[in-house]
């Protein structure tokens, strides 16, 4: 895309978007050269919040990163807690009971809704209106509750255990769950579809805007909704297997379209996906213990070893060298948007500077996770 | 031809060395397959007869692959590769379940460009760019992670060795636009150059950032 | 960093200042500044359940111009830092700092060995009048915390502070 010609001007403009801009989410920042405005060049700042993780993984032992692993990505910090973990116990061979894995899957997947419906919210803020933030967080606390009842958190868990988890779920938990799929399911077709998705305002801002073709996600390495918005079936949950993700019956949305509203779909349909999951993880919860017997100071064999896990954002993988000794080597963390901002520069191009604010929000961007 | 097999052909490319022993092996072993099968089709019972017969080894290997690695002697075993010595450039199959890695290659620093143009091809996607400091060995190690949509995995690790003193590879930004991002993260945290690329200043460090956090030797 | 003493003036209006500050106190307008985890309980006070705008707080500016108050929600990186800075001089005064969260008060959890790229607390950049402890706080702490930024402008609390002891014989 290029600016159109009756729109050409002699003369171009730099804009600074961010680092305190409430549309980047956060502290991001993107140096916009404009025309007018069409964007001619973006080039994204980084490393507004850059928090030494990798460098903290090194000096710690095992067990205590894994605090850090919740606070790079807030949104769906369980499955950085269970990316992390699924490294070191593959490094260690660390074998995990069955009921602890399930515990995984539904707390990682009420996560993950909620993630959801908090860029939904945020999405939409950014799109000027105000009024689903409010119903986003009724539906949001709901869980949050749920979640504060089995990890002790509200937002930065730190509940997975190396070879199982923290605490176990109780009959509360469980039907506090299944009352709140009920209860998202009666307003998900009015609430989130009749009064956002059908909106006419909504799909003339997201139809055919911020397209990123199969290639380009592809040459950019974008995964999650963005590649899956780009027409890939693309999801680490059934493409790479973890956990007891086999057993569950669930789709991989996918859609063709390529652009913004593309995206905004596939999240939408994720959250019904991720009510299917735990509704059947509930259903054939095992009996037994909920943590193996596990060395408090773990000492991994030499080696690297590389696990990916599928976060409401895409592909997190963690590369794990161990030189046999109580702390990690090295760790590097491979952080699903990092990727798929990476491909920003190149979309954005020509594009209004209005339409470029609703890509980037349709890119979920949780700007601790691309700094880390 | 299962995609890790497919893959892992392609990636011998790099090293004509090996590869014609590999073709001659992997010719061997289609030739031994087909003699086995024109025997299975003669015999009554299957099942003692492929076990008796199957070429060296019984590992949990992709099976053609078995043929092919007893022939190219230079191919360390996947079991234990840090054995004797360091290892040698090649390709090497991992195991999946342990590893999370289903090809491992260790390759010279200027052959990488040539390995993302594989990979490219071959329709993969650049998951991550890493360093590791081997501070007693002296040396720097830089890691390229390639993955693929498909629904069988397939997970490709390049790796190269380069001197501490002088950290210079050549970039793969103009193979691999993602790699641009990543090459500038490396860059922060190893001081390592990549030769040719276009834009090459801290991206996660302070624009005016003159140190390099993650190598062994650092002190803030 | 040193307490900042601002002169006051020769004349002193002391009715129309206390009744002044008792409209500022009721009306804080914060800054939208969410810089890493804690914005987003900075938002859920702001959302529903927690409601923030009963306590006069929920006009949330995205200029500094606007705004009375500055909630440094997060860490502050070494290159965020001039960025933090600027915005707090760029604020008119009378202008009051929360700061929420450990990473805010101390570097919390980012404070450590090796550290090269984390500033270890608000204060070390501007003078905060709140310390809101907790990684991140809940929402109920951020409302205790405008309470009390309210308690220091008029000298008064607005809601009697429940005591621990008394919780067990509210229920």
């Amino acid at each position: 895309m290029t600016v159109p010609i009756e729109c050409r001007q002699d003369e171009t403009f730099v804009l600074n978007l961010g680092p305190q801009h409430p549309a980047t989410h956060g502290v991001l920042r993107v140096k916009l050269t404009l025309d007018g405005e069409y964007i001619v060049e973006a080039e994204p700042v980084l490393g507004y919040i850059h928090r030494m993780h990798e460098k903290m993984a090194e000096d710690r032992n095992f067990a205590q990163f894994m605090p850090n692993t919740a606070r790079m990505d807030y949104l769906h910090a369980l499955a950085f807690n269970h990316g992390y973990c699924l490294v070191v116990e593959r490094a260690a061979g660390i074998e995990v009971p069955e009921r602890a894995e399930y515990i995984r899957v539904i707390t990682v997947e009420l996560n993950r809704l909620i993630s959801h419906i908090l860029w939904w919210a945020a999405f939409l803020l950014d799109l000027g209106g105000f009024t689903p933030l409010l119903y986003a967080f009724d539906d949001r606390e709901q869980v949050l509750d749920l979640l504060e009842r089995v990890t002790g958190s509200r937002l930065t868990y730190c509940y997975f255990r190396f070879g199982g988890v923290y605490n176990d779920i109780d009959d509360e938990f469980i039907t506090g769950t299944y009352a709140f799929i009920k209860r998202l399911r009666s307003r998900m077709p009015t609430q989130y579809h009749a009064l956002v998705t059908g909106n006419i305002i909504l799909q003339k801002r997201l139809k055919g805007i911020g397209i990123i073709t199969e290639e380009q996600s592809r040459r950019y390495g974008c995964t999650g909704p963005v590649a899956r918005g780009s027409g890939i079936n693309y999801d680490i949950r059934k493409n790479e297997p973890y956990s007891v993700y086999p057993e569950f019956d669930f789709d991989v949305p996918v859609y063709h379209e390529c652009d913004s509203m593309a995206r905004y779909m596939v999240r939408m349909d994720e959250m019904e996906q991720s009510m299917r999951i735990i509704e059947q993880a509930l259903d054939k919860l095992p009996d037994g213990p909920v943590k193996a017997k596990v060395p408090k100071i773990l000492k991994p064999a030499e080696g690297d070893y590389w696990a990916s896990v599928e976060t409401a954002r895409g592909n997190l993988g963690h590369r794990l060298v161990c030189d046999g000794k109580k702390n990690p080597y090295k760790l590097k963390l491979r952080s699903p948007t990092f990727c798929n901002l990476s491909c920003f520069a190149e979309v954005s191009e020509g594009m209004l500077l209005a339409d470029a604010l609703a890509f980037m929000g349709s890119l979920d961007l949780v700007i601790p996770e691309i700094d880390r | 031809m299962s995609i890790v097999e497919e893959t892992r052909i392609a990636l011998l490319e790099m090293f004509p060395e090996f590869a014609a022993a590999d073709a001659a092996a992997r010719a061997a072993a289609d030739k031994i397959d087909d003699e086995m099968e024109t025997m299975i089709d003669e015999m009554d019972s299957i099942e003692p007869a492929t076990e008796g017969d199957a070429p060296a080894g019984g590992d949990d290997e992709v099976e053609a692959a078995e043929p092919a690695e007893a022939a190219t002697e230079p191919v360390p075993e996947p079991e234990e590769p840090e054995e004797e010595g360091p290892r040698e450039n090649g390709v090497m199959l991992t195991d999946h379940a342990a590893r999370g890695t289903d090809i491992d290659v260790l390759c010279a620093p200027d052959q990488v460009v040539q390995a993302a143009r594989i990979m490219d091809e071959s329709g993969f996607f650049l998951e991550a760019i890493t360093g590791v400091d081997w501070i007693k060995d002296d040396k720097l190690e830089v890691i390229y992670d390639y993955n693929q949509y498909g629904q069988e995995q397939c997970r490709v690790v390049v790796r190269t060795l380069i001197p501490r003193s002088e950290p210079e590879i050549p970039t793969i930004s103009d193979v691999m636009p993602s790699a641009n991002w990543h090459e500038r993260e490396t860059h922060d945290f190893y001081g390592i150059k990549f030769i040719g690329h276009p834009h090459l200043i801290p991206i996660l460090l302070p624009e005016d950032a003159d140190f390099h956090p993650l190598l062994k030797d650092f002190k803030p | 960093m040193g307490t900042e003493n601002v002169p006051s003036s020769i004349v002193q209006f002391a009715q129309l200042d206390k009744l002044l500050y008792l409209c500022r106190a009721n009306s804080l307008w914060p800054m939208t500044f969410g810089l890493a985890c804690c914005a987003i309980e900075m938002m859920s006070t702001g959302g529903s359940r927690f409601d923030i705008s009963r306590f006069g707080a929920e006009v949330f500016r995205p200029s500094p111009r606007q705004a009375d108050v500055m909630i440094v929600a997060g860490t502050i990186t070494k290159k965020m830092e001039l960025a933090v800075k600027t915005l707090y001089d760029q604020m008119s005064e009378p202008k009051w700092v929360i700061a929420m969260g450990n990473c805010a008060i101390c570097g919390g959890p980012f404070k450590c060995k090796n550290n090269y790229n984390v500033v270890e607390g608000a204060d070390k950049i501007m003078p905060v009048d709140v310390y809101i402890p907790g990684c991140p706080p809940r929402p109920e702490a951020l409302l205790e915390g405008i309470m009390t930024l309210e308690e220091k402008l008029t000298g008064s609390r607005r809601w009697p502070r429940i005591q621990p002891e008394k919780i067990g014989s509210l229920t």
